[in-house]
């Protein structure tokens, strides 16, 4: 028997300037919850999550960075083994969204090249207060060729969304590199419909 | 009828078929479909996942048939015969209920049993933690805690090869309460591998994986939960596993390499992010009760002994990777500039790493800091203090093999800094006003590091140390023809203060410079350029060079004894400590007193002097006495003084009133310690005489009343009387009495002509006149100093044409006093002259040379410095001469 708990395990990291959101969209993924007054992070956070995926266990790694210019380094560091990053600005603040060619510099210079990003626009909540719109950032996400989301942490709008599609795109991109995962196989008519998360509890 | 039955694999499984083994009748065709046990006639029964392997209480299949539940019955009556031993050892570990904690006596069993069985070790630990992370997902942290004990006492109990597998399901599990976010768990999961961390293992292990391990550690270690205590549990949990990591990896070539910037980037700013949090704990909680209680939960000091070890076990090559993210972590929070962080590390770091790789460190901080060249000065300052301190520690390890390298780069940020204060930009370009560059910061930057090339050079060994003062002299920009000065104001504001900086290092180095030898301590080369009239002319550049040179000559610590001047009537209460004046000193004497007396006398005429200036000479003229002193020398020291007196008296220089009382009390001053020194009554009675004559009639000649905050002087210095005035022919008759050469005391102190004189002559004719004019006017009979001079040089000739009715005259003393110093004199004289006559020649040949065609190329460096060619350009590092020590 399989001593893992998971098909698949990723590794995400969530960069972008301070104060774009990164932890809320975190918190409100993996703890359903949004923390008001969420404080800036320190260096790094990190969370876990299981979701299932077509019967798979995908186990998603989610390294949560600070944005403040002096924990650079230690975020830099977490970058290399990240499968994918989830670039964040703050539609509400046009300075983040123009500090985004800086971001990718550094993941052009730190990040693996096989790296998945997406870029996230986050607080659509405060869409009277916008100051980037919608077609800027899809320009922007086309010619960078990322994949692009708005989303809201607060309002819970596309999060689930914004972590589960990057999932799915994580395993074709690992069923297209045969080198990286190809634990299960699982035959087909086998049970998988028992999730490890919901499973009975027996004493 | 099925009697016995176990459940042994989870349904997909291909042996699903044998899933359901019983003894007696076999119970018909039966299987698994979708997860469901069919049982022809008896029902359908879901499969739970807990069923597999183990023992599954009869309530579970409730509410289904009767035969079902008789055949699981039986499964849990005899079940434990056909179970595998290792399984059923393990269950039984685990108490009914978790709170009763860890079954020891069954512990002791499955100990006993994993010992007598090693090779079933690997399966123990994958059935423990399956279970485990089984018992994780349900929130069951009773049996997480005894499945972790029991891993941790397996752990200890087998120390061997056989651990190899085992820890493969051990870091799984570890990982898996890692992964949690209870505290509790991650603590837990630390322990464990912390402990594990401490277990040498003597086999290799070729596909363990810390990656996640070293990124998670790193982040427990910037914990932000917010419950203080248990933020600071976590962090020091971070802490202990950073540390466990680097344990378990350091010296295992086949693993993960930990020294990779990948891991260190992550390790070190972790380790200095709670190592910088020291302060701002203590200051929270300054309730002394808590004193004891908190030292011993303290991350700060956890983080310090961990950031030791790792320095400690780092090997040559993996000191760039650890040191680097410091410096980076630095940068990013901005700590150079309180500094005191920064020094703090640096200190950590350079009493734990090994010794013979603190020249890294310090070649790492060099390269950051030529990075930063253009960052404020108040961060290039705080980089070259933590450097200072930092050499001061390594002592003779700091340098390395690139001594002159290090010097350099310092050198060359002190000229930088020099051209941003001035230009006042960073690029030269005129300021676009991104950038204010604030002169004080730049000024208190090269104060720095002027103070780290100190305590650089303070670790040098002295051949090393000599090589260093060389080499800074070297770039002291004088007049050349190789090397124009740069004209115009800034040129020369530069130039100025680029000379000034450069001889505050030397001073800087100079200082506690004990070398037995002053050849070595004063190669001619140095001393040539250091006593340049280039660097006579600032106040503030002579009396660092007249420092320089007290500082050089003082080997016994006597310096402080001289500094301020005074006629004392007994100097026994100086408690001087005098030596015998060694050969080497007596032929360094004689190689290069003649330029040392005409740099004091020139150096006394100056009119910008300033007190500061006469004590400097007073020095000078005293620590001579002391250090380098023979007869002769003391001879001519009195000779130099009584010019000095003349100068003074004759006052062709026009000098102020408060410079020539100045001059005629450092007479006193200097005449009163000789004679004290010499100890011959009759000189010390004549010294006296003249000072008690001057107390009672002329105060304003004696020291005690020059040099005071308010000199008290006279406004008319003609009345001055011979009686106030030290008589040649006094002191030479006295003098001659108790064996020293009088003859030689009855001549006048005339100042020796250099090349370098010869040189700048050429560009003013008007300084030529004069001095000459002087030299005639003396009629001066002393032609021994000069004769090399004289025999070939242009001015000798023009003056042959213009005066010749002089030189029949003079032709005939000349003979008479070669044929008299031939006769006379030592032959280390005679051989000096000769050499010193050779070596003009060649200078001659060199300057026609240097005006017909390019300079050709400097000899090897041994035969210039056999001949003590002067050199008077600024010296190329290539073309350098290193002391003979190096070349050889």
């Amino acid at each position: 028997m399989s001593m893992e708990d998971y098909d698949f395990l990723f590794k995400i990291v969530l960069i972008g300037n301070a104060g774009v959101g990164k932890t809320c969209l975190v918190r409100r993924f993996t703890q359903g919850l949004f923390p008001p007054g969420q404080g800036a992070t320190i260096g790094v956070d990190f969370m876990i999550k299981t979701v299932e995926i077509n019967g798979e266990k995908v186990k998603l790694q989610i390294w949560d960075t600070a944005g403040q210019e002096r924990f650079r380094s230690i975020t830099q560091s977490y970058y290399r083994s990240a499968n994918a990053l989830i670039l964040t600005y703050d539609i509400t603040c046009e300075e983040s969204f123009r500090c985004l060619p800086e971001w990718l510099r550094e993941i052009e210079q730190y990040a693996s090249n096989k790296v998945i990003t997406v870029l996230v626009g986050n607080k659509i909540d405060l869409a009277e207060r916008r100051e980037v719109s919608q077609q800027r950032a899809e320009e922007f996400s086309e010619a960078q060729d990322m994949y692009y989301l708005e989303t809201s942490a607060k309002e819970s709008d596309n999060v689930e969304k914004l972590f589960l599609d990057l999932a799915c795109r994580l395993i074709s991109e690992a069923r297209q590199n045969t080198l990286v995962n190809n634990v299960s196989s699982p035959l087909p008519g086998e049970g998988k419909s028992i999730s490890y998360l919901t499973c009975c509890n027996f004493n | 009828m099925l009697t016995h039955a176990t459940v042994l694999d989870p349904p997909g499984q291909r042996c699903g078929m044998q899933a359901l083994r019983g003894r007696g009748p076999p119970l018909g065709p039966w299987h698994w479909r979708g997860g469901i046990l069919l049982l022809p006639g008896l029902g359908r029964v879901p499969y739970k996942p807990s069923w597999c392997g183990s023992q599954v209480p009869p309530a579970c299949v409730g509410g289904h048939t009767q035969v079902f539940l008789l055949a699981v019955a039986g499964v849990c009556g005899c079940c434990g015969a056909l179970r595998p031993r290792y399984k059923r050892l393990v269950d039984n570990i685990f108490p009914e209920d978790p709170e009763d904690g860890l079954v020891k006596t069954n512990m002791e069993k499955l100990t006993f049993y994993a010992l007598s069985a090693p090779e079933k070790l690997d399966r123990i630990g994958a059935y423990l933690s399956e279970r485990l992370i089984r018992d994780v997902g349900r929130h069951r942290y009773g049996y997480v805690c005894i499945a972790m004990e029991a891993l941790d006492q397996l752990l200890m109990a087998c120390h061997c090869q056989s651990i190899n597998l085992f820890v493969e399901s051990f870091l799984k599990m570890v990982a898996k309460l890692l992964e949690s976010e209870k505290p509790n768990l991650q603590i837990l999961g630390t322990n464990s591998f912390v402990k594990f961390a401490n277990i040498e293992e003597d086999t290799p292990s070729y596909h363990r994986s810390y990656d996640f391990f070293v990124s998670r550690f790193s982040e427990m270690c910037h914990s932000s939960h917010d419950d203080m205590e248990i933020k600071t549990k976590i962090r020091m949990s971070g802490i202990k596993g950073l540390q466990g990591v680097v344990r378990k990896t350091v010296n295992d070539e086949l693993q993960a390499n930990i020294w990779d910037p990948q891991h260190m980037d992550k390790i070190v700013p972790s380790l200095l992010f709670n190592l910088q949090h020291i302060e701002e704990a203590e200051s929270r909680s300054p309730s002394p009760l808590q004193a004891p209680e908190k030292e011993k939960e303290n991350p700060a000091e956890l983080a310090e002994r961990c950031l030791r070890e790792l320095l400690g076990r780092a090997a040559f090559g993996n000191i760039k990777n650890a040191i680097k993210p410091v410096l980076i972590h630095l940068d990013n929070h901005s700590l150079w500039e309180p500094k005191v962080f920064a020094i703090r590390c640096f200190k950590i770091i350079m009493y734990s790493i090994q010794p013979q790789h603190s020249h890294l460190v310090i070649q790492q901080l060099l390269s950051h800091l030529d990075a930063n060249s253009r960052s404020a000065a108040t961060v290039r300052a705080g980089i070259v203090e933590v450097l200072s301190e930092a050499a001061v520690i390594a002592a003779t390890g700091s340098v390395g093999p690139t001594v002159l390298e290090m010097f350099n780069t310092l050198l060359r940020q002190l000229r930088l800094s020099i051209d941003y204060a001035l230009t006042g930009s960073y690029d030269g370009a005129i300021s676009l006003g991104t950038k204010i560059i604030k002169e004080h910061e730049e000024r208190m930057f090269q104060e720095a590091v002027i103070k780290t090339i100190g305590s650089f050079a303070s670790t040098l060994p002295t051949y090393q140390r000599s090589e260093v003062i060389l080499f800074i002299m070297s770039k002291v920009p004088l007049p050349s023809l190789h090397h124009p000065m740069e004209t115009g104001r800034t040129g020369e504001n530069r130039n100025r203060l680029t000379q000034i900086m450069l001889l505050k290092s030397l001073l800087q180095v100079s200082t506690g410079f004990q070398c037995n030898n002053m050849m070595s301590a004063l190669p001619s080369n140095f001393l040539d350029r250091l006593l340049s009239t280039a660097l006579m002319e600032d106040a503030e550049i002579r009396l660092f060079v007249l420092e320089i040179l007290i500082s050089f000559i003082d080997r016994h610590g006597n310096r402080h004894k001289f500094s301020t001047i005074s006629t004392l009537s007994d100097i026994s209460v100086l408690k001087l400590k005098v030596d015998k004046c060694s050969r080497q000193d007596t032929v360094f004497m004689k190689k290069h007193s003649q330029q040392l007396y005409r740099h004091i006398y020139l150096s006394c005429k100056e009119e910008t002097n300033i007190q500061k200036h006469y004590e400097a000479l007073y020095g000078l003229l005293a620590l001579i006495s002391i250090e380098l002193a023979n007869e002769e020398v003391v001879v001519d020291l009195i000779r130099l003084v009584l010019a000095v007196q003349d100068v003074a008296q004759v006052n062709e220089e026009n000098l102020p009133v408060y410079n020539r009382c100045a001059l005629y009390a450092l007479g006193a001053a200097y005449l009163n310690l000789i004679s004290q020194l010499t100890t011959v009554p009759a000189f010390c009675q004549h010294i006296r005489e003249v000072i008690e004559t001057r107390k009672k009639e002329a105060p304003y000649m004696l020291p005690e009343d020059v040099f005071v905050e308010r000199p008290r002087l006279s406004q008319n210095l003609d009345g001055v009387v011979m009686d106030f005035l030290f008589r040649q022919s006094k002191i030479s008759e006295v003098l001659g009495g108790s064996g020293y050469n009088s003859d030689r005391l009855c001549l006048p102190y005339i100042p020796q002509l250099t090349d370098e004189d010869r040189l700048s002559k050429r560009k003013s004719i008007g300084e030529t006149i004069s001095l000459q004019v002087e030299v005639e006017s003396r009629n001066s009979p002393e032609k021994e100093e000069r004769v090399p001079a004289e025999e070939i040089t242009y001015e000798t000739l023009k003056k042959a044409i213009v005066d010749s009715v002089a030189v029949e005259e003079q032709e005939r003393e000349r003979r008479r006093q070669v044929v008299e110093k031939f006769q006379k004199a030592p032959f280390e004289e005679i051989a000096a002259h000769c050499g010193a006559r050779a070596s003009l020649l060649q200078s001659k040949l060199n300057q026609i040379f240097e005006i017909t065609i390019r300079p050709p190329p400097s000899p090897s460096g041994t035969i210039t410095a056999a001949y003590g060619q002067p050199q008077n350009h600024s010296i190329p590092v290539y073309e350098m001469k290193f002391p003979d020590l190096c070349v050889y």
